[in-house]
């Protein structure tokens, strides 16, 4: 294999152009945020029932694409596949940037975020939104210090280790997140411990739809050469953790088809829940798992950068769509204090909770993603995070 | 302990002083007997020796009565007509207790009653918080400390009775002993400003014209509320959850 | 030429100084209503005007997560004495003592997001003392107004250790 020579990418028209771009985009999130923020939720569609709304569908996508990112540099370093290597560094860089975008609007959605600063000194440790706070900032260390082992040329020795460190800190991360759900015990919706699991395997896929998404477009935008051999390892590896982001879901859905307890909120979601139901069905499985697979494995659409592109494009959305079944359609479906009594109330007992959400909560949302975009422009711009080139030649499939 | 020594010191002080108010004990010798078990020195910080709880008695509790609950609204200034959340949708506005009307789907038996925050002995709210703010004093008493409460909403998820509500826009006209504003979490205090002073009541068991619910030391035997769960059948919602609640009901 | 030059710039810096700041002070200086009863707060002025966050920071831990009820530090005490209570017709005028300050000086005033600023009004409170409290008030001193029964509690304490 070939000594892989990292550059960082040119300046010029097409950069700025872009930078201004993303900066719109997140100033204009950034102005929805302070009338959200200026004036109280009341102006989001967020109420009393659905108190998560398009913000943390959004955020929480995000934050698991973080975690699923890191995995091409894992792959290569940790498991020893000599052929991810040169993506490690670039892998890295839109894990935290990812993870960035989230946590950004997670944190703008606070109904105070102007006390973040007591998220950082009051911690209960018996909650595991603090854990999940700690994973936060520890992912953000452990990570630069990744990057750094595999930048720095002294420290390069050291690069499997610190990987290894971090791919067992993003397992638990990941789980974490996923338990953030699934410990909502008095939730008919979310109680289930499958559901950390469950997100680690979606975030492989999300992650590396959208660390694809990241690579095609960079590579075009910078005229840099992206051979076949780098895109068919890229698609096979999506392809699985597709499939396997599907088992977990039939796995855990047929599970709770099975306890009686779930059997409203699975009809709910699989049956009579209106948008929840579309969206669970032609969003999450046919745009988010059926259509992908069947173009990745299709080889002529398979083996096209195109194809690939297309196809992490739809993981992607099929992930949002996930997110807002998950995290929404868990809140909508009543929760049930009297079983076997039919009840009602002045505070939504025993009706599916409607949310209509507000243009200023998908703008914090799309911010999050344009910020995401924004960190990884700068950073390959002015440090060395990207090959020159992934031809063929460079990226050898036969040395392992 | 510094506590006992504490409360010698007032005592003594009392001593001293208290000839006048001594002749008033004589006077109404009745009056004694009331709150004499739950009343604490201003001072002394709440103890666990205490439990506060609250029984509901569904049988004597009329469909379409909302006395308590207003009650509520008008000690502790939320909702209610001139509710001072006045952007805020319907479905965003707080509610602190609500009545619910209950149909048994197979025998069509119907029951209604009020549901607040059941004060639980393992609350999943104080749980989940990341900062602290949702609390559970050492007499049982769950409250959201609004100064850590950063509005992250986890609580009201993770909640099984939906008792606690988010306020969504800015706030005015608070009352003096009930602060809540814009961006923090809230739900039943059991009107522990009422409890701290040494009342022994809320304001919904004051307003109950059916005294329909009972306010109490579940930890004193001797109390009315003891003695009640002790010859009644009781029930809590949701006990599958093993949460312990400190509100219990008679008649579901 | 140079240290002179900038001798002289010093020099009129501070001759300006002098004219501007007593007439900007005597004329932008907050509004400070005078305190409704009393005559001194609950430490000297001095003290309360650079510490009295301190002070309310320690009792609201104590207060709200401990259940003291102490009223030396508690908020509502300060708005007792310091402001009108609600529907007292003059209250508007004068402003709000607490916020006028931290508007003059630009620091940022968090606790009135959730509590009232102004006290309750004098009827409703007098509805709630009991009249059996009056005396044990004056007997306990330095615990002004607690209920009634904390009182009768006490009392009953007494007369039994009496007996």
């Amino acid at each position: 294999m070939k000594k892989v020579l990292f550059t960082q990418t040119e300046g010029g028209k097409g950069f700025y152009l872009l930078l201004a771009i993303l900066g719109a985009i997140i100033g204009v999130g950034l102005l929805g945020t302070f009338h959200m923020e200026h004036n109280g939720h009341w102006v989001t569609g967020m109420n009393q029932q659905i108190v998560w709304g398009i913000p943390h569908v959004f955020a929480i996508f995000l934050i698991v694409a973080a975690s699923g990112a890191l995995n091409i540099a894992s792959i290569g370093s940790v498991f020893g596949k000599k052929i991810y290597k040169p993506l490690g560094r670039l892998s890295a860089l839109v894990a935290i940037a990812l993870l960035t975008g989230g946590l950004a609007i997670l944190v703008l959605d606070l109904g105070r975020p102007d006390r973040l600063i007591i998220a950082m000194t009051h911690y209960n440790f018996r909650s595991i939104f603090a854990w999940n706070m700690i994973f936060y900032n520890g992912f953000f260390a452990i990570v630069g210090i990744y990057i750094w082992t595999m930048m720095e040329k002294r420290m390069n020795p050291y690069s499997a280790k610190v990987g290894l460190a971090a791919f067992i800190w993003r397992l638990a991360l990941t789980t974490a997140t996923g338990s953030i759900f699934g410990f909502l015990v008095a939730r008919q919706g979310f109680d289930a411990a499958i559901m950390g699991p469950m997100f680690v395997v979606m975030s492989f896929a999300y992650g590396l739809a959208f660390f694809w998404l990241v690579l095609n477009a960079s590579y075009r935008m910078t005229g840099r050469e992206l051979g076949g051999v780098m895109t068919k390892r890229l698609k096979n590896l999506l392809g699985v953790f597709v499939a396997g982001a599907l088992y977990f879901t039939i796995v855990m859905h047929l599970a709770n088809l099975y306890a009686a307890e779930h059997k409203g909120v699975e009809d709910f979601i699989l049956n009579s829940g209106g948008i929840y139901t579309t969206l669970f069905w032609y969003g999450q499985i046919l745009i988010g798992a059926i259509i992908p697979l069947a173009i990745l494995y299709y080889p002529a659409t398979g083996n096209s950068r195109c194809g690939v592109t297309f196809a992490s494009l739809l993981v992607v959305l099929g992930g949002i769509a996930q997110m807002y079944v998950t995290v929404v359609g868990g809140q909508a479906y009543p929760l049930v204090l009297f079983p076997g009594h039919e009840v009602s109330s002045t505070f939504a007992d025993g009706v599916i909770n409607s949310y209509s959400p507000t243009l200023s909560e998908f703008l914090l949302g799309i911010m999050g993603i344009a910020l995401t975009l924004a960190l990884v422009a700068v950073a390959v711009r002015n440090l060395r995070f990207m090959p020159a080139s992934l031809a063929d030649s460079v990226a050898d499939p036969h040395s392992k | 302990m510094s506590e006992s020594n504490q409360t010698d010191l007032t005592r003594r002080q009392f001593v001293g002083k208290g000839a006048a108010a001594a002749a008033a004990v004589t006077v109404a010798p009745g009056v004694l007997l009331y709150g004499a078990a739950e009343a604490r020195n201003l001072d002394q910080p709440a103890s666990s020796d205490v439990r506060w709880g609250m029984l509901i008695d569904t049988n004597k509790c009329d469909k379409g009565c909302n006395d308590c609950v207003t009650a509520c609204q008008t000690e502790n200034g939320w909702g209610g007509e001139n509710s001072n959340e006045k952007n805020s949708s319907p479905e965003q506005k707080a509610q602190w207790i609500r009545k619910v009307e209950l149909k048994d789907i197979s025998t069509g038996h119907t029951q209604s009653l009020p549901v607040m925050c059941q004060h639980c002995e393992n609350p999943p709210c104080v749980d989940v918080c990341p900062t602290t703010a949702s609390m559970k004093r050492a007499d049982g008493v769950v409250l959201v400390d609004r100064h850590l409460c950063i509005g992250c909403r986890f609580c009201m998820m993770a909640c099984p009775y939906k008792a606690r509500s988010f306020v969504h826009e800015s706030l005015t006209d608070q009352k003096a002993h009930a602060p809540r504003g814009k961006g923090c979490v809230e739900s039943c205090n059991l009107c522990v400003h009422k409890l701290d002073a040494g009342e022994g009541v809320t304001a919904c068991s004051v307003s109950c014209t059916k005294g329909a619910i009972t306010v109490g030391d579940l930890n004193d035997e001797k109390s009315e509320i003891a003695q009640q769960l002790k010859n009644h059948k009781t029930t809590q919602i949701r006990a599958d959850l093993g949460l312990n609640t400190g509100v219990r009901y008679r008649g579901i | 030429m140079k240290p002179v030059r900038k001798l002289l710039g010093l020099l009129s810096a501070a001759l300006l100084l002098t004219m501007l700041v007593p007439n900007a002070i005597a004329e932008v200086g907050p509004i400070i209503p005078k305190a409704i009863k009393g005559k001194q707060c609950v430490e000297d002025t001095s003290e309360m005007r650079r510490n009295h966050m301190d002070y309310l920071k320690k009792h609201r831990v104590e207060a709200l997560r401990h259940g003291v009820r102490t009223k030396q530090y508690s908020l509502k005490e300060c708005l007792e004495c310091h402001v009108p209570a609600k529907g007292t017709e003059t209250s508007a005028e004068n402003g709000q003592f607490c916020k006028n300050c931290h508007v003059f000086v630009g620091v940022k005033l968090d606790c009135f997001d959730c509590h009232a600023t102004q006290p309750e009004p004098l009827d409703a409170k007098a509805a709630k003392l009991h009249p059996f409290a009056t005396p044990a008030m004056k007997a306990l001193g330095r615990i002004d107004q607690p209920h009634s029964a904390i009182v009768m509690n006490r009392l009953a304490t007494e007369k039994r250790e009496a007996e």
